[in-house]
């Protein structure tokens, strides 16, 4: 600080991360398992509630599907989890501590971490060099997307238009509305599938460094044993990331409003529909 | 033509090309050079290293001087002779003709990378006895009398150890590491990445019953900047090490001590 006199330059010498090391470096590993990768679970799992909520909630919503098919218990499904999430208590206060915080603290020392190293695939093609360049390149694409998809559809910001924004009260139909509005829909969707994977991919391979980072996986076949359960939870959830963005290009969006319409009506005039 | 020195053996003989980047010294600008040798498929590289030295003269025809390398025991136990054949780096005395030259009967050979060059492909791996240095990779045996017979070894931990202790700091995991950059200030090596065998050398140590007294002084090294912690999980390491030393489980189990060491000492204060 600049209060301090002369003699506090050799104490000023010395970086903050210097001193911190080990406590920076082991959040950084702890901040991207929990909260950051535990959250694309519920995330995840909301999104893809457009295709699984078609299914499996067809006799929850069972006046809708009579009405519009099963199509409209995905819409609800995925209207219904939208709602419990705004409706949740001091949401700003969780977004802020379990997610942007979080999330900031990860990507600033993250990009600072991966830039003390240099890739050398060419030379040493193996698979794991290949990860370890991977994970990398996906976190720079995932801080750039992270910013642009929470600055968009939670702040509100357009980008001169460029970005649609999220309609909490017409969930589905507004996101399926923009996906399928033309080239920058199709674009938009494209980027954001592409966008998705990359952070699956290196959510699942973070969790497996982890582990070797903490020393609970020591042995080659425990790292191996460990590398086959991410790679199943990074499958289960690129599955989840691309079925939901297939749901909403596939959905209609005109019907899915109505959908919307129609059981908000509901929730607002309980008395009527009994 | 260069004639190989023992031509009576039973493989064939053969005539190859070998591209070898040459440096003068330190700081004078790196330049390729052409040598066509006649070699055996079951001749090692150092023996057409050897031929050249034998008759410096390129391809084209002009002279030039003998190719200045490490090289020591010829038996892959030295390590001195570490060298980037075709782009990867390997002992060069245990990388035989007939498994490294390549269809158009051609092998490059260039210095590491990691490491500043003294002359052609002999480099300067100071560093890594600096590192050595730093995590104590020793036994503390000196004493001002006799200390007497230390705790007696298992044989099972020895069986452990013994791969571990194979190492011969040639540096291929170095080289092999986008981690580990070259640094040819001494004054940085301190906070710069130590590399997977100095880590697995601490926790040979560590795991030595008299070494362990200064378990805690290695792991308070690789717990801070440059420690284990700069290990980005790539695992080329392992894959290039001559040796087959489990570096990465070297690695994991370091992970763990420090992770240990760093909780302790959070609420002990030592």
């Amino acid at each position: 600080m600049s209060t301090h006199a002369a003699p506090a330059k050799t104490a000023k010498t010395i970086p903050f991360i210097e001193r911190h090391y080990f406590l920076l470096r082991r959040l950084h590993s702890l901040s991207g398992v929990a909260p950051i990768g535990l959250f694309l679970f519920p995330h995840l799992t909301t999104n893809s509630s457009i295709v699984w909520g078609s299914t499996l909630n067809q006799g929850k919503f069972g006046d809708v599907v009579a009405q519009y098919g099963s199509d409209a218990a995905g819409v609800a499904t995925f209207q219904h989890e939208v709602d419990f999430i705004h409706n949740l208590p001091a949401l700003v206060f969780i977004e802020i501590f379990v997610l942007w915080l979080p999330i900031a603290f990860h990507a600033i020392l993250g990009v600072y971490f991966a830039r003390t190293g240099k890739s050398n695939i060419d030379r040493y093609a193996y698979q794991g060099n290949y990860r370890y360049w991977l994970q990398r390149m996906t976190g720079y694409v995932g801080v750039a997307f992270i910013f642009a998809h929470v600055s968009s559809l939670r702040w509100g910001w357009t980008y001169g238009g460029l970005l649609p924004t999220f309609d909490a009260a017409h969930a589905a139909s507004s996101t399926a509305a923009h996906m399928q509005d033309g080239l920058l829909g199709t674009t938009i969707a494209l980027l954001y599938l592409f966008s998705v994977l990359c952070l699956v991919f290196h959510f699942a391979n973070g969790l497996w460094t982890a582990a070797i980072t903490w020393g609970l996986t020591v042995s080659t076949g425990a790292q191996r044993r460990w590398g086959q359960v991410c790679a199943a939870i990074g499958a289960a959830l690129a599955v989840a990331g691309t079925s939901a963005v297939i749901g909403f290009v596939t959905l209609d969006p005109e019907e899915a409003r109505q959908v919307e319409d129609q059981l908000a009506g509901q929730v607002t005039q309980p008395s009527a529909s009994h | 033509m260069i004639a190989s020195p023992n031509s009576t053996s039973a493989s064939p003989v053969r005539t190859i090309t070998v591209t070898i980047k040459r440096q003068n010294g330190p700081a004078e600008q790196p330049r390729w050079e052409s040598f066509q040798v006649e070699t055996q498929d079951t001749a090692n590289l150092i023996s057409v290293l050897q031929s050249i030295a034998a008759r410096p003269v390129t391809t084209e025809g002009s002279a030039t001087t003998p190719v200045v390398y490490d090289s020591g025991c010829l038996e892959e136990v030295c390590g001195s002779c570490a060298m980037v054949i075709n782009g990867r780096v390997r002992p060069a005395c245990s990388a035989l003709i007939g498994q490294i030259v390549g269809q158009d009967n051609t092998i490059t050979i260039e210095p590491m990378g990691k490491f500043p060059v003294v002359r052609d492909l002999s480099v300067d791996r100071e560093r890594m006895f600096a590192a050595l240095r730093r995590v104590k990779a020793w036994v503390p045996i000196d004493g001002t009398y006799n200390l007497g017979a230390g705790p007696q070894e298992t044989p099972d931990r020895q069986e452990t150890r013994y791969v571990m202790s194979t190492c011969m700091s040639c540096g291929c995991c170095l080289e092999a590491c986008p981690q580990y950059q070259q640094e040819a200030d001494p004054k940085a090596w301190d906070t710069s990445f130590v590399g997977a065998a100095a880590i697995n050398q601490a926790r040979l140590f560590n795991m030595h019953a008299t070494g362990a007294t200064e378990k805690e002084a290695r792991l308070e090294v690789l717990t801070g900047e440059g420690g284990v912690n700069d290990c980005g999980n790539a695992q080329n390491c392992v894959k290039v090490c001559p040796k087959e030393i489990p570096l990465t489980e070297s690695i994991a189990a370091i992970g763990r001590d420090v992770t240990v060491h760093a909780v302790k000492k959070f609420f002990t204060g030592r």
